[in-house]
């Protein structure tokens, strides 16, 4: 209901009503482009542009879910695409590194679960990663992940149960341990 | 059994993975700011009927890595010496006046192809720039390499001058953005090996305060690459 009224107002052109609107609803999307993207400066930009668009586009919202969730849609959105590029880009940077290096073998040290489970989870695929970052970590339900993403419920559900096997099998041996 | 042994899995790794790219505080103002300069830059583009930009909706981090990496540097520097290149070469290579020849009156409008790869190039190196000062920034928060940055800054100014020299630069407000950048370059190319951090200061402060990174992400059209969809 607030949410509602905040949106009359942003509409009617209050910029309190913008600010208002932002304020309720940053942290959350602060949040989960951080956890996507794993770096301040990539998740301000996501976060930033969420709200651009958001208030641009704030018209065609029609209440059918609510407004956090819809903005996650956005987020998640504009997080997946920018890291795609991002991984593109990566990958583009790395074949340009390997010509102008040496390259080099060191003995990295042997890391431990935190890192272990970071690093398997960065390894998932996308939709995966995605649903297991919402789910698991940020406490999405899978109807309101099912909305942002634009899948089924079921798919969700899938996902994850499929992210979870996954991230299983590359820490089994932290497992058996 | 097994089930058992999956569940109390899947119990530890959602605690283990409550850790996963933590997020700090949230930078309520800093982003509240730019949000509005943006969506000022926006409604004043659509004032002017400025063409430059394509869409409000891709994100700047689309372009090259914001994690500070040094070796990510390189490649900014690879583009901007090739850019320079470019530019000296194209420069070389344009017909001049023969001494000889009768000089004819001609359009003042110099050739619709060389406003083309004129703003292709200038495109490019505001990407280029934009990338590169992201990185800085980055880099400067965490105690990066600044003298490398020093050097892909000298790189890239020498592109900007050439740039902003070049009779093709007819756009006030692209002619205002080199100009701007090319003190904010200078500043970074003249850093000492080892800078102190009043400087780095200054020119972080500079960077926000002049709207410059907002500023170049409006000039350079969203996109996967700043080399890609120029044409």
């Amino acid at each position: 209901m607030r949410d509602q009224e905040l949106i009359g107002r942003v509409l009617a052109g209050d910029p309190s009503a913008e600010r208002a609107l932002y304020d309720a609803h940053v942290d959350r999307v602060f949040r989960l482009v951080y956890r996507m993207a794993g770096d301040v400066d990539r998740a301000q930009d996501y976060t930033q542009e969420t709200f651009i668009k958001a208030f641009s586009r704030l018209g065609e919202f029609r209440g059918e879910a609510a407004l956090s969730t819809w903005l996650g849609s956005i987020a998640i959105s504009i997080a997946l695409n920018g890291l795609r590029k991002v991984k593109r880009s990566m990958e583009r940077e790395v074949v340009l590194d390997e010509a102008l290096t040496v390259s080099r073998t060191t003995a990295a040290a042997e890391p431990d679960l935190k890192e272990r489970l970071a690093q398997a989870i960065d390894d998932l695929p996308e939709g995966y990663r995605a649903v297991f970052v919402m789910h698991d970590v940020e406490g999405y339900t899978h109807e309101e992940i099912a909305s942002s993403l634009g899948v089924h419920t079921g798919t969700s559900k899938a996902q994850l149960f499929r992210a979870r096997a996954r991230l299983r099998k590359s820490l089994a041996d932290f497992v058996k341990e | 059994m097994s089930d058992m042994l999956d569940d109390r899995f899947d119990d530890q790794l959602r605690d283990s993975a409550r850790d996963y790219n933590a997020p700090p505080t949230t930078p309520r103002e800093e982003m509240w700011a730019a949000i509005q300069a943006r969506r000022a830059d926006g409604q004043a583009d659509r004032q002017t009927g400025g063409k430059i930009r394509q869409s409000p909706s891709i994100s700047p981090s689309d372009r090259p890595s914001a994690r500070p990496s040094v070796r990510l540097l390189r490649w900014p520097a690879a583009i901007a010496a090739v850019l320079a290149l470019g530019i000296g070469l194209g420069r070389l290579s344009a017909p001049r006046p023969s001494p000889a020849a009768p000089i004819i009156a001609t359009s003042v409008n110099p050739p619709r192809n060389g406003d083309a790869a004129y703003r292709i190039t200038a495109t490019e190196h505001l990407g280029q720039s934009e990338a590169f000062l992201t990185l800085f920034r980055a880099s400067v928060r965490r105690g990066g390499n600044e003298q490398l940055a020093s050097a892909t800054a000298r790189q890239l100014l020498a592109t900007n001058r050439l740039l902003l020299d070049s009779p093709a630069a007819s756009d006030a407000r692209t002619r205002l953005l080199l100009q701007d950048l090319e003190l904010v370059l200078a500043e970074i190319a003249q850093l000492a090996p080892r800078p102190s951090s009043p400087d780095l200061d200054l020119i972080t402060e500079g960077l926000e305060r002049g709207g410059m990174m907002s500023r170049l992400r409006t000039a350079v059209p969203s996109g996967a690459s700043p080399t890609q969809g120029a044409l």
